[in-house]
């Protein structure tokens, strides 16, 4: 266990810039054990990019990143140690389409913990139950809906007990009468004090379930507030237009 | 009503009118009606040159003859199995090579893609046959026909490989990835099991080619299908009923990779086809 100092995920002066673009300017951020952090912002602000540097899905130009106070490498072993340690849900689910919904859980514990078959399928059928797809085990991942998939993806990623998990839009795919059932596995996980950084457009999920807000924009991060105070009184006049502009739909 | 299908046909064409109806029936009738005239004339001309007389023919009612080209088709069988293999293994080399991160290694991979798709099967039949053994490599004839024909398929089966791997989504590699799987297991365990599905008709039909290619046997002498109807002809001076029946031997084969192929292909669509809900928990 790390201790209560040592944030799960920080990043110190993260930039990073697709050609011309600087998406990420100067990112600082430190997410603590247990904490929900949520990320919302404008499309291209950011967020989605942010998110997927805490793994090293997106490489980063400056800064660097630290997982439990260990510096996520470029290469090799030890970022695949790290990787494992930060779990990923995606927008498009990317459950493995060849395989069931079994093993789309085992595969992790198996291949990277060398966990045994019997235990790694018993647990993984413990997850299932728990996002309330186990009845689905045996099936492969076309056969299911959007909102089974996704909550499997999520079973997929605590069985490698990670000590944190990123959420990269998870409902954004999702059918809207699915979202709900998604959100809620999520808004479960973090009562039960999962570590969780969220990118999502679900205001009403943000409000709820964060313990804090960071609103981005321009690949900036323009405000970090607590849900009550950004959603009632911004401090920023660029979250006070975003917010309008939603509200407005 | 996701149960129907489009046919490739329905793809293209929508459904015909009663006058489309009638030109189809008509030019179906006047095709029908050539192919039969085709036919004919063909048998004729056999006839009159003498090749549907019994003696070309008898023959055929002997065991032995049968034994003779049963040995030859498998001799066939077995080159084509053997240079299948070996080319599949050569050609995932070949596709590990074009993938790779290193410069060095995908130039030099390129290169011996492009090579083997661009030489043709003889050149490599003739260097194995001619120039090897000078350099004091002893070669059964076995492999002298299996070696050739697999290498000279080997560049095209990586270019499949590799336009299956490119096929899988890149979301299915970084959802590996970020469970902590080592980018090789990711590759073999996730990637290249799903690259394959794509392109199992594509291998398939680079196999029937490969069965083709084995024809070369006679070059080196090995008895395949081929050689050993070479020698019937010689034997009974029959040339026409040995080659027509050795020619639907070779259909009847790459038929069935062909059907395998293509269920290979539905099956492929049926694993990938969404579902309606049936058994969903509530």
């Amino acid at each position: 266990m790390a201790s209560k100092e040592i944030p799960v995920i920080e990043l110190k002066q993260v930039n990073k810039h697709f050609g011309n673009l600087h998406v990420l300017k100067n990112i600082n951020l430190q997410i603590k054990k247990g904490e929900v952090v949520v990320v919302i912002g404008p499309s291209g602000s950011g967020k989605s990019t942010l998110c997927r540097t805490m793994n090293r899905l997106e490489t980063i130009d400056g800064g660097e990143i630290l997982i439990d106070g260990e510096k996520i490498p470029k290469e090799g072993k030890d970022l695949a140690r790290l990787r494992s340690k930060v779990g990923m849900v995606f927008q498009s689910f990317n459950l493995f389409d060849h395989m069931t919904i079994l093993d789309n859980v085992t595969l992790g514990p198996r291949d990277v913990h060398r966990t045994s078959k019997a235990e790694a399928e018993k647990e993984a059928m413990k997850l299932l139950a728990r996002v309330g797809v186990d009845s689905q085990a045996k099936k492969v991942p076309a056969q299911l809906s959007g909102g089974q998939k996704q909550r499997v993806a999520i079973a997929r990623a605590l069985a490698m007990h990670p000590d944190a998990i990123l959420f990269d839009e998870p409902t954004s795919a999702l059918d809207p009468e699915m979202i709900g059932e998604v959100l809620a596995v999520m808004a479960e996980l973090a009562k039960e004090g999962m570590t969780m950084v969220v990118v999502t457009h679900e205001m009403n999920f943000a409000r709820q379930v964060a313990d804090r807000i960071l609103f981005m924009d321009g690949g900036e991060i323009i405000e970090e507030n607590t849900p009550e105070e950004f959603f009632t009184n911004p401090k920023t006049e660029r979250a006070k237009a975003f917010l309008n502009s939603i509200s407005r739909k | 009503m996701k149960d129907k299908r489009l046919s490739a046909v329905d793809m293209l064409y929508e459904e015909p009118g009663p006058k489309a109806k009638r030109a189809t029936a008509i030019a179906t009738t006047i095709s029908l009606i050539l192919v039969a005239l085709l036919l004919f004339y063909v048998i004729r001309l056999f006839y009159v040159n003498g090749q549907l007389q019994p003696k070309f023919w008898s023959f055929f009612t002997k065991w032995t003859t049968w034994r003779f080209l049963g040995k030859g088709l498998i001799g066939t069988i077995e080159a084509a199995l053997a240079a299948g293999v070996l080319t599949f293994c050569i050609g995932f080399l070949f596709m590990v090579g074009r993938i790779c991160p290193y410069r060095v290694i995908r130039a030099v991979a390129t290169v011996l893609v492009e090579f083997t798709r661009g030489v043709p099967t003889l050149l490599f039949i003739y260097f194995f046959f001619l120039v090897i053994p000078q350099a004091g490599i002893k070669l059964n004839t076995f492999w002298r026909i299996a070696l050739p024909v697999a290498i000279s398929a080997s560049g095209v089966v990586a270019e499949v490989l590799r336009s299956g791997v490119n096929a899988v989504p890149a979301g299915q590699k970084e959802a590996a990835l970020s469970l902590g799987m080592r980018p090789s297991h990711v590759f073999l365990k996730v990637v290249f099991p799903q690259a394959i599905r794509y392109v199992i008709p594509a291998l398939i039909s680079e196999l029937v080619i490969v069965v083709k290619d084995t024809t070369f046997a006679y070059v080196v002498n090995f008895p395949d299908l081929m050689q050993n109807a070479k020698v019937l002809v010689s034997n009974y001076d029959s040339m026409l009923p040995v080659y027509l029946v050795v020619a639907v031997i070779y259909i009847l084969i790459n038929y069935t990779l062909n059907q395998i192929s293509a269920a290979a292909g539905r099956r492929r669509v049926r694993a990938g086809a969404p579902k309606v809900q049936n058994t969903q928990t509530v």
